[in-house]
């Protein structure tokens, strides 16, 4: 009897150890999950809501990425656009400058002609020295600061020589930007070149090669520079 | 000595309970219905010691088993996504306040009857004194 009592009473101790301790356990559990803050919300809750907050992302993400691609293609865009704009200002520099739009600098020649007493310089001299320095290779050409372009004439009337429809008159200076040897030996050659050729006849001529030469750019009316009838055949 | 016992239990169990490290959220729904299910077993305990009928191999049996019998049903009630731990729960409370009742019952009729007899006992004695 007392011993059957010895062993209930332990054995009850036992499960109450088991019971109290399990319970203290969870009662602490619920008190710390409470401070963090998710008491409310069940297991379940939450997994709805990451799931739903998680496609949200997936969504946005998803955005971005398409909007990021669609800065990538503008951006794009823009480089080729500012390329072919960089690639016509180079074209139009070059245009201008071959049509003399510019002012250029350069090595070259400058060649004055002056009246003297016995002989005038004449048009037909001058039309002569730009046709060489045109062979030998001059990329700009002007006389007394009148540039000779495509269309530019050198004409004799009553007497005044013309360039560009603007009169000039000695001493004419003429500069021709180039080669430095090969502008200076075609004009400068024994006997039949054209400096010995017309000092011969008489008329005075000297030549100075510079290392820096400018070149004005075209400065007479629009006349030379317009195509009023001739159209770009296709 | 049972109640020495049972106090002596209860202690040992809150110092090993605060000491112990806390259990994940995830599990804590488990051991809050095996904790339900063990109290049940200790009122129906009380209950059979009070009708002189306590037995303590059925004691321990429900009271390990029912615990984790209510443990599985909650783990399938989540497999199945449906809240079986709310049918054990019920039933489990339900048998609380069933046993409670008989146990308030018991003490209160304990009472009731200790107090008539003493009041018979007064009234005899009284009688008693009268006749001498």
């Amino acid at each position: 009897m007392n011993r059957e009592k010895i062993a209930m009473s332990i054995t009850i101790g036992l499960v109450c150890v088991l019971l109290i301790s399990i319970m203290f356990a969870q009662f602490k559990t619920v008190e710390q999950t409470d401070i963090t803050g998710i008491e409310t919300a069940r297991e379940e809750e939450l997994r709805e809501m990451l799931a739903s907050w998680k496609s949200k992302y997936e969504e946005v993400n998803q955005k971005v990425e398409e909007t990021t691609h669609k800065i990538d293609e503008y951006k794009d865009k823009a480089a080729s656009i500012e390329e072919t704009n960089n690639l016509l200002d180079k074209e139009l520099l070059q245009t201008d400058k071959l049509v003399g739009k510019t002012d250029v600098t350069g090595e070259g020649v400058i060649i004055s002609l002056t009246d003297n007493q016995d002989t005038q310089i004449e048009d037909t001299d001058l039309l002569k020295l730009v046709n060489e320095l045109k062979l030998a290779g001059a990329e700009a050409i002007s006389i007394n600061d009148k540039r000779i372009v495509n269309m530019s004439e050198i004409v004799n009337v009553n007497g005044t020589i013309l360039v560009n429809t603007e009169r000039i008159t000695s001493p004419y200076t003429v500069k021709a930007i180039g080669n430095q040897k090969y502008l200076s030996s075609a004009l400068s050659l024994k006997n039949s070149g054209y400096i010995d050729k017309y000092t011969s006849y008489g008329k005075t001529i000297s030549m100075s090669v510079e290392k820096n030469i400018k070149i004005l750019a075209y400065s007479g009316g629009k006349n030379l520079m317009e195509f009023r009838y001739a159209k770009e055949a296709k | 000595m049972i109640f020495i016992a049972i106090i002596v239990g209860s202690i040992i169990g809150a110092l090993i309970g605060i000491n112990i490290p806390t259990i994940s959220y995830t599990y804590s729904g488990y051991l809050a219905i095996a904790i339900i299910a063990a109290l049940d077993s200790v009122f129906g305990g009380i209950t059979s010691t009070l009708k002189k009928n306590f037995d303590m191999k059925i004691f321990l049996s429900g009271f390990f088993v029912n615990a984790i019998l209510a443990m599985a049903l909650t783990y399938l009630g989540q497999k199945l996504n449906l809240d079986i731990y709310l049918a054990a729960l019920v039933v489990f409370v339900w048998r609380m306040f069933d046993n409670l009742g008989t146990i308030r019952r018991y003490y209160v009729e304990k009472i009731t009857t200790r107090k008539i007899i003493a009041k018979a006992e007064a009234t005899i004695k009284k009688a008693n004194e009268e006749q001498k």
